[in-house]
């Protein structure tokens, strides 16, 4: 093939060559819109280039919108994170003023203390300094609410018994102090893993009950269920409580909301089990 | 004119690709013309299911939803299994993809969450509204998730946290049987239901011999079934671990619970519920033909088609195909598996009860962003979806109905799911090197080259050293597992930020679940499971589901409080 052949060739085979890629939108909330799709499909250049847009074209809302979406893509993308330039961007919104962004912002840069890179051990002091930042920043906010239960659980996941009498002390009083909390399913949670630390079986039977009556329900996700919740009710309450009442009720319940799962022939045993035992030990008193 | 042919000559290579090309590019746009008039909508629906009825099954759904829908026309594509993931990749990738295709074959399942999550429709809005299908009857009102018998979770996605398939069909796995040659070759009108019936059943087919001297062999099998015997009958007995080894009492044992069991001696593989497995794996299997490991699904079709076996497992998406062969020859009855009794003299002990069998549904289907008539496709879906047709869909197949209420072929009455009883709780592998620790071995024990006692040995003491390293990998797989879903959440995060009304309650409901079901929790979790492994559950600690001493009291005061009260 001559020169002239080969290089119309070239430029045949690269004109068509269908280069796709991500398109980027033109208007500040489409802008938006479509980078956070980007975003949830894992096209991060994509989302830059919107979220880009938004940010050189958006009104003040817009552009503050921009910056936490980008500060978000940058941080968490992988490969090609750059958590430099991700606590940079974050920081500018808390520097800005103070509104929700800001405060998912500073939370958002204690999340980055906490989740460290494989192999490398967070400096646990310094990531409570950073939760407590948002809880006092914001209080009330529900950044600061998640913030609190993040803080929490840190201690809580010690298991030591120090860390676990001090935990509850703390969750409690969050309980007091904020009655209406959408976070209050996730504070009894932590307290029943306290008490399993403190090997406190009754006040950890009546934390998870609590847990299960405070948890908001996503009616939209079929596998957040409560069957889960009801066995371990239910098996707290027989062997580490011993109380056969509630764990009867709760193993009922399990059988009668979802009668296909896996558990309800167990539970069926042990309401039987228990009746057993009642029997026995009644023969053994006389 | 030489210096032509020369330059000729020097231009064909060029000549040719361009010709190629031209022809490449005008058999693309041509590929699909519309060979009806404009005003007929053709959908088209992709699947691999080349077994007898399905090709057929959905002609007949397509003409019965033509009668109401005139102008709309459904064509199949049916792809090779064997080619299904390559061209369902190249069709979504290149944007060619047909209105609707089955998922899940072939690819792992990151792959087609990624195709779902890009080339695919969401269907969330819909599920919680009725199908209009099943207007006029029982359900009329019930949203279409809920006519599902598993509740439409094979639809869920969880990794999107969306519905995106409708599907049309459950699968179960049963033993087929030759009805006339069980009754030649024992007697019996009914196979037995039992364990040692049926053993002794086998015992009677192999001794007996066929018009040329030949042996029959009694179960036609082979390393494609056998997983199906091990998961239904062999494996069952396993579940007596959950009372030693359920440390976190969620009712299951998990693989790293297994592990902390052997490491503190609470189990070994001569607990007798895992010796029940090993002992009926070899002595059903020695009623397998010689050499099954090495042979596939076809050698044993062909056993049984043959009429050299009696029985042979499969699911229910050989049933029909299965009739087919076999017609004019010999009819097919299907049995459950036979595990044995409580009452067995040997694996009584062993026996916690029946076996159990999750609902699932299956042949599902997506829709493409492809479509030019997603609501078209969508329709057509549910009305195979609905109570009567999806009953009439199935029944055209030789498939189990996936909505509640639809009745089952009496074929495959006996392939409705146990709904009650235990599954197996035997997980070894927490890793690539306890993988192949374990594959060498039982591969070694399931053709005799070693014995269960030396199985035992060998694999305990490799599974203290494989299985911590693999654990630790698993750690790091937990770890990063965090982080990718630190990354979920800021996108569900963000939609919750950016929505407003009810819509955007919905959404910090959802955000706020997912952050304490995958963030929170696990972290408790995850150190609790640490602290098993590095130093083993309490000694003086009574198994988890056993009373102690202190809870035996407890009781004992609430019997005697509330008989005062």
């Amino acid at each position: 093939m001559n020169r002239t052949g080969r290089i119309l060739l070239i430029i045949l085979v690269t004109a068509t060559a269908g280069c796709g890629g991500e398109k980027a939108s033109s208007d500040p909330a489409t802008a938006l819109t479509s980078g956070w799709g980007n975003y949830r499909v894992g096209e991060y250049s994509g989302a830059i280039k919107d979220f880009e847009i938004a940010l050189s074209q958006g009104d003040a809302a817009q552009k503050r919108q921009a910056l936490y979406a980008l500060a978000t893509t940058w941080n968490l993308r992988r490969p090609d994170e750059d958590p430099a330039k991700a606590r940079g961007l974050y920081q500018q919104l808390i520097k800005g003023q103070k509104d929700d962004l800001s405060a998912w912002s500073l939370l958002a840069l204690a999340r980055m203390d906490h989740l460290v890179p494989i192999g490398q051990v967070p400096d646990f002091a310094q990531v409570r300094r950073a939760y407590q930042a948002v809880i006092d920043e914001y209080p009330g906010h529900p950044a600061a609410q998640e913030a609190f239960v993040f803080q929490q659980s840190t201690w809580v996941a010690t298991l030591k018994t120090d860390d676990a009498k001090s935990c509850l002390q703390s969750l409690q009083k969050f309980l007091v102090d904020h009655p209406e909390s959408r976070y209050r399913s996730s504070v009894y949670g932590l307290m029943a893993a306290c008490y399993r630390t403190l090997k406190q079986p009754d006040e950890r039977l009546q934390s998870e009950i609590m847990a299960l009556e405070t948890r908001e329900v996503d009616v939209s996700n079929p596998n957040l269920d409560s069957s889960s919740n009801y066995w371990l009710i239910a098996t707290t309450a027989e062997f580490d409580a011993g109380d056969f009442a509630i764990a009867r009720t709760y193993y009922r319940k399990l059988i009668a909301e979802y009668p296909v799962d896996a558990r309800v022939y167990a539970a069926t045993q042990a309401l039987k089990r228990m009746d057993d035992t009642e029997m026995q030990l009644r023969e053994a008193k006389g | 004119m030489v210096t032509f042919l020369r330059k000729l000559r020097s231009a064909i290579p060029f000549l040719v690709i361009f010709g190629a090309f031209v022809w490449a590019a005008a058999s693309i746009a041509s590929r699909r013309v519309v060979e009806t008039s404009p005003d007929v909508i053709t959908i088209r629906i992709a699947h691999w299911q080349l077994e007898a009825g399905v090709r057929e099954a959905f002609t007949v759904m397509a003409e019965e939803y033509r009668k109401i829908h005139p102008n709309v026309r459904v064509l199949q594509d049916v792809i090779p299994e064997g080619t299904y993931p390559q061209w369902a990749s190249t069709q979504l990738i290149g944007g060619t993809a047909p209105d609707a295709i089955e998922v899940w074959m072939g690819l792992t399942n990151a792959i087609w969450v990624s195709y779902l999550n890009r080339y695919f429709e969401r269907l969330t809005p819909l599920v919680s509204k009725p199908n209009p299908y099943n207007r006029g009857t029982d359900i009329e009102h019930v949203p279409f998730r809920q006519t599902y018998l598993d509740g439409m979770r094979g639809s869920y996605v969880e990794q999107m946290q969306e519905y995106m398939l409708i599907p049309l069909a459950q699968t179960a796995v049963r033993i087929f049987y030759n009805r006339e040659l069980l009754k030649k070759l024992t007697g019996l009108d009914a196979p037995p239901t039992e364990y040692r019936a049926f053993l002794k059943v086998c015992e009677q087919i192999a001794a007996a011999r066929d018009a040329s001297g030949s042996h029959y062999t009694p179960i036609a099998a082979s390393s494609y079934n056998f997983g199906m015997w091990d998961d239904s009958m062999f494996n069952v007995p396993s579940y007596g671990a959950v009372r030693k080894a359920d440390f976190n009492r969620d009712g299951y044992v998990g693989n790293d619970e297994m592990f902390v069991a052997f490491q503190s001696g609470r189990l070994n593989l001569h607990f007798p519920n895992f010796v029940t497995r090993f002992k009926m794996m070899s002595e059903v299997s020695a009623y397998f033909p010689h050499g099954y490991i090495g042979l596939n699904r076809d050698d044993a079709l062909f056993l049984f088609a043959q009429q050299k076996s009696v029985f042979m497992t499969t699911g229910t998406w050989d049933a029909l195909s299965l009739q087919a062969q076999t017609e004019g020859q010999f009819s097919v009855g299907v049995m459950d598996f036979p595990i044995p009794s409580r009452d067995d003299p040997e694996y009584g002990p062993t026996i916690d009860g029946p076996r159990y069998e999750r609902p699932s549904t299956a042949f599902s289907f997506g829709v493409t962003r492809f479509s030019k008539h997603p609501e078209v496709m969508i329709d057509f879906l549910q009305f195979c979806a609905s109570r009567e047709n999806n009953q009439k869909l199935n029944a055209l197949i030789g498939w189990i109905p996936a909505i509640e209420g639809a009745k089952i072929d009496p074929f495959l009455t006996g392939f409705k799911p146990r709904l009650n009883g235990v599954y197996p709780s035997m997980e070894m592998i927490l890793g690539g090197e306890t993988n192949v620790t374990w594959s060498q071995l039982f591969s070694a024990y399931q053709v005799g080259q070693i014995t269960f006692d030396e199985f035992a040995r060998q694999w305990e003491a490799k599974y203290k050293v494989d299985g911590r390293k693999d654990f630790d990998e698993q750690q790091r797989d937990w770890r990063r597992g965090i982080l990718n879903d630190e990354q979920f959440l800021a996108g569900v995060r963000a939609t919750a930020l950016m929505a407003s009304g009810p819509e955007a309650d919905a959404r910090w409901v959802k955000y706020r679940a997912l952050t304490a079901g995958r963030q929170v929790g696990p972290e408790i979790g995850h150190a609790i499971q640490l602290k098993l492994v590095n130093d083993g559950p309490d000694p003086n600690a009574p198994g988890p589901y056993e009373y102690s001493k202190e809870v035996l009291a407890k009781i004992k005061a609430r019997l005697t409080s509330d008989r005062a009260n």
